[in-house]
């Protein structure tokens, strides 16, 4: 039913965009080189041997990074060596002076030269890595786009599925009436972290708006407020809505529970059957705070089953 | 109203599982349908009230039930108790 994840590929100007605030970034040269540029290994490589003349192994399709210890070495050469030195860089992704340095009259040269876009950050070096590493990291998770309204009740990240039609965003409407928050209407992009946590997030173009059957698009922080929006949530589980089911299929007790994978994960699945008269939305609420009781470790269906099984036991 | 009477067989008697499996049958049909043991009579399309019933390993339980499919409805919740719920 969900089309298959994807690990999208970013270029060097994703990857500018994503983090000029973040980590402090401003390009030195070719900037017009970034478009279309792709950084096919997704990771940082300080280049301290390779330009020390150890070239057997060189990840030159990683993003390169200079910092102190490079560009002072580099500084101790004469300058012919320097050029040559530099033009390792043939064909990296691209390169970041860390330290807020601009780069050398050589590298510039040689920059020219090969075409290649060059950035500097405020950082320091080591921080730079982390923080452009998680970037990195987090511009290239695995995701998949769902159809399905994602809201926070609570605490609990809730995807709501169902037809179109059904009712979604009629009930995240009236969660958010209730105090708690939208993450996404109609559309959500889900995606893996690198510790196996699923997030879902609106896309951008349309965040913080919703479509209200009768009454068309609504902008929903204008109309309720700041905190009636989230940016991004933890997906803790999913509510279907269906079609009434045949009475038989309806899980009575709560004892049999479902999940879905998502993205390699499993995440929690409760279907809720739609009738006429229903309050679904207490029913949505109730759901996902069931299922944070079941996070804290109590699932009240198994516990009053045991104490039941306890009972008839001692009645034998 | 038709009745028969049927005992818990299976070990753990009804609780969670066998009750909602006994919901499931008893909604398959449009007659009204009870459980009745010493007296106390539960709807047995409610889940929540066939918990009450105490219906242990070894009690003696009655269907009751009322409607033009009342035999048929009988006929197969007995055999829920017959089959001990699927369990043992």
């Amino acid at each position: 039913m969900w089309r298959t994840a994807e690990s999208p590929q970013i270029t060097v100007a994703d990857f500018f965009a994503a983090g000029r605030e973040s980590l402090q970034m401003d390009w030195e040269a070719n900037e017009e080189k970034a478009v279309g540029r792709e950084i096919s290994e997704v990771a940082l490589n300080r280049p301290g041997l390779a330009l020390a003349g150890f070239r057997r192994y060189f990840a030159y399709r990683r993003v390169q990074v200079l910092g102190l210890a490079e560009t002072t070495y580099l500084a101790s050469l004469p300058a012919a060596e320097r050029l040559r030195r530099f033009r390792i860089f043939r064909g990296v992704p691209a390169v970041v002076f860390s330290r807020n340095r601009h780069m050398p009259a050589y590298a510039r040269k040689v920059a020219a030269e090969l075409r290649i876009p060059v950035m500097r950050t405020q950082l320091v070096t080591g921080h730079f890595m982390n923080a452009a590493t998680v970037l990195l990291q987090n511009l290239t998770s695995p995701r998949i786009r769902v159809a399905g309204t994602m809201v926070e009740i609570n605490g609990v990240g809730v995807l709501l599925e169902g037809e179109p039609g059904i009712g979604k965003s009629e009930i995240a409407l009236a969660l958010i009436k209730r105090g708690h928050s939208l993450v996404a209407d109609d559309t959500t992009i889900l995606t893996r972290d690198s510790t196996g946590i699923i997030h879902g997030s609106a896309v951008e173009i349309t965040r913080e708006h919703m479509e209200i059957r009768g009454l068309g698009i609504i902008h929903v922080p204008r109309l309720f407020g700041v905190s009636s929006m989230r940016g991004s949530m933890r997906l803790d589980m999913i509510i279907r809505m269906s079609k009434p089911l045949h009475d038989e299929d309806i899980d009575r007790t709560g004892l049999d529970t479902a999940s879905r994978n998502v993205l390699g994960m499993e995440v929690p699945l409760v279907t809720v059957p739609v009738a006429a008269g229903r309050d679904l939305t207490n029913v949505v609420e109730v759901a996902a705070l069931n299922q944070r009781l079941k996070q804290m470790g109590h699932d009240s269906a198994r516990e009053l089953d045991e104490r039941l099984k306890a009972m008839l036991a001692r009645k034998d | 109203m038709r009745a028969r009477d049927v005992v818990v067989q299976n070990r753990y008697g009804i609780h969670a599982r066998p009750a909602a499996l006994l919901v499931k049958t008893a909604t398959r049909f449009s007659s009204e349908i009870l459980l009745e043991k010493n007296g106390v009579k539960v709807n047995a399309k409610s889940i929540m009230g066939l918990l009450t019933i105490e219906g242990n390993h070894g009690a003696s339980l009655r269907i009751l039930a009322k409607g033009p499919d009342a035999a048929e409805a009988i006929q197969a919740l007995a055999e829920l108790f017959e089959q001990k719920f699927f369990e043992d």
